[in-house]
């Protein structure tokens, strides 16, 4: 029974992310066919599917939603990764992918380097541990965690106040952050209860996404000093563990609540949107620079991987909070200015624009529900 | 508009709790502003940070805020768009480049010491299950639940396990939950006014609320006084689970399973 439990989570939390977020090497350049920008695409794409299924569900489904939601979420799921798997092959037949060892850079670092490496993997698995071992009580659980389990147990989402257990109206301000949902609906397909994913499962596979992406930053911002990569990730692990400063801050988000969306959001939807702008404009990216593309005549707004990818995170956000979707589009549209002014090319701000799309709908049903003007 | 500003630097103040790790970044952010010349990384990491700070702290920004129908609590999370770690942590590396070894150890030295060990959290405790809440509310639950899958419960609870039961089985409902406990929310509960609000529980108060809401069990501290002993006035008492006492109102019980059988519940 562990054994199937155990492959039943792996199999929802990182294979089928990594084969959909495969899909993106159709689109993405070669240096970011990696299998760490697999992960975090994938995840990306997973929380937009589960806003887009999910959202119609929770609004329409009285009874049994859960039950619909998990007949057409799974399909859509294994469908993308079958389609990652697919796009992979044709990429890996025409020799654009690159190897795994070349991906992540491991021969081509000093001893030293690896050391400081292995301290930062230790730092990280510290955390997983504590995470796995301690509990941490947050009030914000008997609402959040218990709608998973309501999900999981009765069959409906957001149409019993938690706390009660009370038939209630759909509770329209939390509807469209269906994080909770997700974890009800992981637990359900690896028949694990779904406090257990909660509280000791999902801190075990978020932990280590969201150093990804830190690596994932971490490699552009030291693209001319690799070597310094490692000591940037133990210094962002002490930081994780130490930025503890007050209960507001997303370092006490991340190892306190790692399993609730909001912590989510802080932790990697806007450091997502960081990384995007890094990819879409950092100098790291060969002909991609400024002086560089226009010597090549390439243009740098160009990437529509990456503005695709903008555009699923500013979907996904909603999973986590309604909030998030709001920073994740305001970063968007912020960034996309200034980088508009000095690049003095409004197609960018165009591009920006078309990628919160997505993400403004959800805002737009967010307050035709919270403000009354569809009722359901 | 003055007020609404200094409330937000009041919130700022907060969310830094004017720990020294906030120096720590303000340190990096300056070298970063003299130093990077990658004008990506600056618009990133150095204008678009500064330039979020001073949004914050301009009044407007709060009432659009707020006028959105975002929960003004909420508000500090804009700060979660300026990536500190991330300024911080680059800034060393960048000031530390030409002598690695001394910045890691300088540099996790000044994030150890200014900063402040998120595991010595008071909230923080080792977990006795996999739930990750205590093993008690597990017993309890595992009591009082429904045998038949689909039939629910009601049963009230004292306020430190009210926040697991329903973690653990959404098939236990309750009259009141969390709801009841945070004092500003000011909800009124006529159960939880007979459970917690007196010192010493009238039971037969604490009976007329519970039998209105139909709860079949009252789950009470074993310290928990009483005025006389509940089960002169009905209960009975079915267990007793690591110092908490679950009573069974039998009247109740009686109403409900008429009512099961009459919706062909069971």
């Amino acid at each position: 029974m562990i054994i199937l439990q155990t492959l039943g989570l792996i199999l929802w939390l990182l294979a089928v992310p990594f084969c959909m977020g495969l899909l993106f090497f159709s689109v993405l350049e070669k240096q970011y066919r990696t299998p760490g920008v697999a992960l975090i695409a994938g995840y990306i794409v997973l929380f937009a599917i589960l806003e887009l299924v999910g959202i119609p569900v929770v609004l329409l489904a009285v009874y049994n939603g859960f039950s619909i939601f998990k007949w057409i979420f799974t399909p859509a799921l294994l469908l993308c990764a079958a389609l990652g798997v697919f796009v992979a092959f044709k990429i890996k037949k025409r020799g654009q992918v690159r190897k795994f060892d070349t991906a992540f850079g491991w021969k081509a670092i000093s001893t030293e380097e690896k050391i400081i490496f292995a301290l930062f993997l230790v730092l990280v698995g510290f955390q997983m541990y504590m995470a796995f071992t301690r509990a941490s009580f947050d009030g914000d659980d008997a609402y959040y965690g218990v709608q998973a389990v309501i999900a999981q147990q009765i069959d409906t989402l957001y149409r019993i106040n938690p706390y009660t257990g009370r038939s209630a109206p759909l509770d329209v301000r939390h509807a469209l952050a269906l994080f909770p949902i997700w974890e009800a609906y992981v637990g359900s397909m690896s028949n694990v209860h779904a406090t257990i994913v909660c509280h000791s499962i999902v801190p075990l596979v978020l932990i280590p996404l969201t150093y990804l992406l830190y690596f994932q930053i971490g490699k552009i911002l030291l693209k001319k000093r690799r070597d310094m990569l490692p000591m940037f990730m133990v210094v962002i692990a002490l930081w994780q563990m130490f930025g503890n400063v007050s209960i507001y801050t997303t370092e006490t988000f991340f190892l306190t609540r790692t399993w609730q969306g909001k912590s989510f959001a802080g932790n990697f939807i806007i450091p997502a949107v960081l990384w995007i702008f890094l990819s879409l404009f950092g100098e790291e990216n060969e002909g991609t620079g400024l002086k560089e593309d226009a010597a090549k005549g390439k243009d740098k707004t160009g990437k529509p991987g990456f503005w695709l990818l903008l555009a699923c995170l500013n979907l996904a956000g909603g999973a986590s909070s309604s909030l998030a979707i709001l920073l994740s589009c305001l970063m968007t549209a912020g960034l996309a200015v200034l980088f508009t002014i000095r690049e003095r090319k409004p197609v960018i701000l165009f591009k920006a624009c078309l990628s919160c799309v997505p993400g403004g709908l959800y805002v737009l049903l967010y307050l035709a529900l919270t403000h009354g003007i569809i009722v359901l | 508009m003055f007020g609404i500003f200094m409330e937000s630097l009041v919130i700022f103040k907060l969310y830094t709790g004017l720990k020294l790790l906030l120096g720590l970044t303000l340190a990096a952010w300056f070298y970063l502003l003299f130093r990077e010349k990658d004008r990506n990384v600056r618009l990133l990491l150095v204008y678009a940070p500064i330039i979020v700070v001073l949004l914050f702290l301009f009044p407007v920004s709060r009432k659009v805020f707020v006028a959105a129908g975002l929960d003004g609590e909420t508000y500090y999370r804009i700060l979660w768009t300026i990536p500190m770690g991330v300024i911080t942590c680059y800034g060393a590396c960048k000031l530390f480049a030409r002598h690695k070894r001394v910045g890691l150890v300088v540099t996790s030295a000044l994030v150890i010491l200014c900063g402040s060990y998120v595991y010595q959290s008071s909230y923080i405790s080792k977990a006795e299950n996999l739930y990750h809440i205590p093993d008690t509310v597990i017993k309890i639950c595992d009591r009082i639940s429904p045998e038949d899958s689909t039939a629910r419960v009601l049963a009230v609870m004292p306020p430190e396990l009210i926040h697991f039961v329903r973690q653990y089985d959404s098939r236990i409902n309750m009259p009141y939950g969390r709801e009841m406990l945070v004092e500003r929310w000011d909800y009124y509960n006529a159960v939880y006014e007979a459970m917690e609000k007196p010192e010493v529980v009238d039971v037969e108060a604490l009976l007329e609320a519970t039998r209105a809401e139909y709860c079949r069990y009252i789950v009470m501290n074993s310290e928990r006084k009483t005025d006389v002993n509940p089960e002169n006035c009905g209960l009975v008492l079915i267990d007793e689970i690591d110092g908490y006492r679950i009573y069974e109102d039998p009247v109740t019980t009686e109403v409900v399973e008429q009512w099961q059988e009459y919706y062909e519940d069971k």
